[in-house]
């Protein structure tokens, strides 16, 4: 087991920057989700803990030693990939015994290391099987059975169940999650799924054009994102937003409707978004007028896309409502739970620090 | 320079800086490629630039005699009486081959392609001359195309007095082209049917439900989508055209005349039973600008008559 | 409906059977008139079977010429090709593929500049190399420049267009397990690239198997030629043909061939097909 230390790091491919300036600290034994949309460098950072890619500049770390230079197969890491990456000529037990072959293990070890690991995912039965035999859930298992079989000091995951059905990926989510509670290894897994970053990581890092947007646990980051981007990509419906300016210390938005944001004195003037979570809206007397557009039930909650002025957006209710599509609901905002940006930075304007826990 | 001071800069960290895992990736990649890349040069590269230089020299070798004439070969390839006739001979040969070849290979494909039961055995059948020897092919049709060979005695017993094949100039071009279309059809059409299997099969059932016909499916649907195989086998066929050797060698040895001297044949009678083997070179520049010309023409062609999705 | 189909079927079939006749009749007349007597062979009508059935036209094959000696010609040779363009072409299309090495793209215009070369137009050019060095009437030229001259760069380029799809995950998975790049080559990418290297084998051992112009170019002694080339030798003291002996050497040339192909002609088709596909 060991930490893994990512300071200042620079890749480029040709002239193209993809990962910019980017520090990770991760302790031992976490279990950390590097998350972003696609082409935001995720992968590329994940393959260069791997040391799949080399880099232009920074240090990298695993425990206490440098690892720039090193070759994958003497970092001591393993490696689950999307497309999980079985040896499609070798058995299921060959694919994971290879890479103790590889290293000169002696094969009664061997043995009993691939069968302890088959034994923790419940592949045995397949051991002699060959991968084309095997149903994607199976496959994922193999993969990650190899890996465990190294018993490496870092457990790497690329992606590992964007290919399998939402059910089974709910299912092997929990079950990577106890893996990870019963191994104690320090495991970093790449997804563009905020779902999967949100349910399994000690801590998330959020990634945009190589750059890292924000580190911190996934609570933090969902009541605490540090700007629009976050605030935007986190939450599995979307975060409503509002634009407009605070005059008298009141949130007055783009159509000059006065909306139920909380009053700030100090952002007198400012241009700003202004973002709920759909959980966050209430049914208030107190509130503002909202035209309904749709309502969606599905039993235990109901969804409804409404319009202040002409802004739209998702607000999430427990239980059931009756409201035709047309009619109004006076909707206000539970307190303390708006969030507020800068209009042109995008940056948090909540007079917190960032969190960079 | 002063050896009093040591130079620290040559540490061992410097030099594995050099020799970075990336170089040393470089260099088992030129390794990988080296025989390949050895062999082109020594066997391609060098003849083609020796070629170039003969060219422009007399070089009779039984004579011994080898001078520098320039472009004397070319002159000489201009006014040679037979050329004319070689060229001719060429060209019949190719378009009659290709297109023969590739509507026959087309027609078979499309055949095998209906799900009828022992498709696999004609498959076979069709496909089985491609390992015959060629020689042994070329042989056994000389023998058949004989004026009291096997056909004429099957056409006798139909009462038909067949001509002698392979000594008459036209039924001696069309013998070759036959001959040498039977012999290989079967790569190409197994070419076409796996691209005509790699059709989706939901597109043909989507035109049903559009109404259309068999034959506006085949030329709507199939074509289309079978056309990058198309290009790839004619360009392949066009090649191999040119380079047919050793049918004409046995069956007709250019004759009857020269109905049947394709350029490559030409080549060989200048340069190895005549001995001028510079005459032979500008020959063979002339055979490799024709070559170059004709795969350029259907690459560049290609848009206009190749569906390609990407 | 159910008629009119099974009416099409069987126009289908009587279709197909007729296309048969020029495939398969002349390897059929090949072998049935090297076993007749040479008075049977222009005999009116012709017979599909020998009436009268005799061997000698094999054992003749062997006393004119050292046909064994020939027939071991082509086979080792084509041996030598077919192993040495395997391990060249599957070498050189991998790192093509796959290595990002300086220079590559320059170097593959060299592969492709092969590729459209027929190697008939460097025969006089050749001819005089091998002569420089001593190496006509020898082996040398029909080993060498199949293996590693224009006819080979087909090879390298279908193995590269293999290697170009075969998944990336693989050998960096292979990279953490331990594997250095020629053992990814090794024991990763040739094993999966089985049916490429089936078809580029047989591709290779028919070209060479077939090779004629060469032969005749290079080689002057009986005991060195090929069977191609031994084949038009088996001529009478005017230079006509003597058909039956001809033909029982042409049997001989053509029909192991045949049967292993018709044995293994599923693998021998489907691999063609596959591979002209992807290339």
């Amino acid at each position: 087991m060991a930490s893994v230390s990512i300071a200042s790091v620079n890749k480029s491919f040709g002239s193209h920057p993809v990962i910019k300036d980017v520090s990770v600290e991760i302790a031992d034994g976490e279990f950390v989700i590097l998350v972003g949309p696609s082409g935001c460098g995720k992968s590329t950072l994940l393959r260069i803990i791997a040391g799949l890619e080399t880099i232009n500049s920074g240090t990298l770390a695993i425990g206490d030693r440098r690892v720039n230079d090193v070759e994958p197969k003497d970092r001591d890491i393993a490696m689950v990939f999307q497309n999980y990456a079985l040896y499609p000529h070798m058995t299921v037990a060959a694919n994971m015994a290879f890479s103790l072959v590889q290293r000169g293990v002696a094969k009664a070890e061997v043995e009993r290391h691939v069968h302890e690991a088959a034994a923790i995912l419940e592949i045995e039965p397949l051991l002699s099987r060959y991968p084309k035999q095997l149903s994607g859930g199976q496959r994922q298992r193999v993969a990650m059975g190899r890996a465990i079989v190294r018993n490496p000091k870092v457990f790497l995951f690329d992606e590992p169940l964007s290919n399998l059905d939402a059910k089974l990926r709910v299912q092997m989510r929990g079950e990577i999650k106890a893996l990870h509670h019963r191994l104690a290894t320090t495991m970093i897994y790449v997804t563009h799924d905020q779902i999967e970053a949100m349910t399994m990581a000690d801590r998330i890092v959020v990634l945009r054009d190589g750059k890292v947007e924000q580190i911190g646990s996934p609570l933090d980051l969902y009541d605490h994102p540090v700007n629009l981007f976050v605030a935007g990509f986190l939450g599995s419906n979307g975060m409503a937003f509002f634009r407009g300016n605070y005059r008298d210390g009141q949130f007055v938005s783009s159509d000059g409707l006065k909306l139920p944001f909380a009053t700030r004195g100090d952002l007198e003037g400012r241009d700003v978004v202004c973002g709920v979570r759909p959980d966050d809206f209430i049914l208030t007397d107190d509130g503002v007028d909202a035209t309904v557009d749709v309502l969606e039930p599905t039993g235990s909650e109901t969804q409804m896309l409404a319009r202040w002025g002409s802004q739209k957006f998702t607000s999430l209710f427990r239980g059931r409502l009756t409201a035709p599509p047309g009619s109004s609901v006076r909707l206000g905002i539970a307190p303390g739970r708006a969030h507020v940006f800068d209009a042109e930075s995008g940056l948090r304007l909540d007079g917190q620090p960032p969190c960079h826990a | 320079m002063a050896q009093d001071h040591p130079l620290p800069s040559i540490s061992p960290d410097v030099r594995r800086s050099w020799w970075t895992p990336a170089r040393r990736d470089h260099f088992i990649g030129y390794l990988f490629i080296l025989p390949q890349i050895t062999g082109l040069v020594v066997f391609v590269l060098v003849p083609l630039a020796l070629m170039a230089w003969y060219s422009l020299n007399e070089w009779n070798v039984l004579a011994g005699t080898f001078s520098f004439v320039g472009l004397g070969n070319y002159e000489k390839l201009a006014t040679d009486p037979a050329l004319p006739g070689v060229l001719w001979a060429s060209a019949c040969f190719s378009v009659g081959l290709v297109l023969f070849n590739l509507s026959l290979a087309l027609l078979l494909a499309v055949l095998l392609n209906q799900k009828l039961a022992g498709t696999v055995v004609f498959r076979t059948i069709f496909f089985s001359p491609v390992v015959v020897s060629l020689v042994a092919w070329a042989i056994v049709w000389r023998f058949l195309l004989q004026q009291d060979g096997g056909i004429n005695a099957v056409l006798r017993m139909l009462s038909i007095d067949g001509p002698n094949w392979l000594r008459g100039p036209n039924t001696a071009m069309v013998s070759v082209i036959v001959v040498q279309v039977v012999k290989n059809v079967g790569l190409n059409m197994v070419l076409f049917l796996a691209a005509l299997q790699n059709v989706p099969q939901e597109l043909y059932e989507a035109a049903r439900v559009d109404g259309a016909s068999r034959w506006t499916q085949f030329f709507r649907i199939t074509v289309p989508l079978i056309s990058p195989t198309v290009l790839l086998t004619s360009i392949i066929t066009v090649a191999g055209s040119l380079q047919v050797f050793a049918q004409i060698a046995v069956l007709t040895e250019g004759g009857p005349g020269t109905s049947t001297t394709v350029l490559v044949y030409y080549l060989y009678q200048q340069a190895f039973q005549f001995h001028f083997f510079g005459y032979g070179a500008s020959l063979a520049m002339l055979l490799l600008l024709i070559v170059g010309a004709l795969t350029y023409l259907q690459w560049s062609l290609r848009k206009a008559w190749v569906y390609d999705n990407d | 409906m159910i008629k009119s189909r099974s009416r099409l079927a069987l126009a289908l079939y009587a279709l197909m059977a007729v296309l048969c006749i020029p495939f398969l009749f002349p390897t059929w007349w090949m072998i049935t008139s090297s076993f007749k007597p040479v008075s049977e062979i222009f005999a009116f009508p012709p017979t599909l079977l020998p009436r009268q059935f005799v061997t000698d036209a094999y054992g003749r094959v062997f006393e004119l010429q050292p046909f064994a000696r020939q027939y071991f010609n082509s086979l080792y040779i084509a041996v030598a090709v077919t192993t040495g363009t395997l391990a060249f072409s599957s070498l050189a299309g991998y790192a093509f593929a796959r290595i990002r090495f300086p220079g590559a793209n320059l170097l593959f215009m060299l592969v492709l500049t092969g590729l459209l070369i027929p190697s008939e137009v460097t025969i006089v050019p050749l001819f005089q190399m091998f002569l420089d060095v001593g190496a006509v009437n020898t082996h040398w030229p029909l080993i060498l420049v199949p293996m590693l001259g224009a006819p080979s760069a087909l090879q390298t380029f279908i193995m590269r267009q293999f290697f170009s799809g075969l998944p990336h995950e693989l050998e960096d998975a292979a990279r953490i397990d331990g594997l250095g790049r020629f053992a990814i080559y090794h024991r990763i990418a040739l094993p999966l690239a089985k049916p490429a290297l089936a078809a580029v084998g047989i591709f290779t051992f028919l070209y060479s198997w077939n090779l004629y112009l060469e032969p005749i170019v290079f080689l002057s002694s009986p005991d060195k030629f090929t069977l191609p080339q031994a084949l038009t030798q088996f001529v009478d003291a005017y230079g006509g043909p003597m058909w039956n002996i001809q033909l029982a050497a042409a049997s001989l040339t053509a029909i192991p061939v045949l049967v292993v192909f018709v044995i293994a002609q599923k693998q021998f088709i489907e691999g063609l097909a596959y591979t002209g596909l992807k290339g």
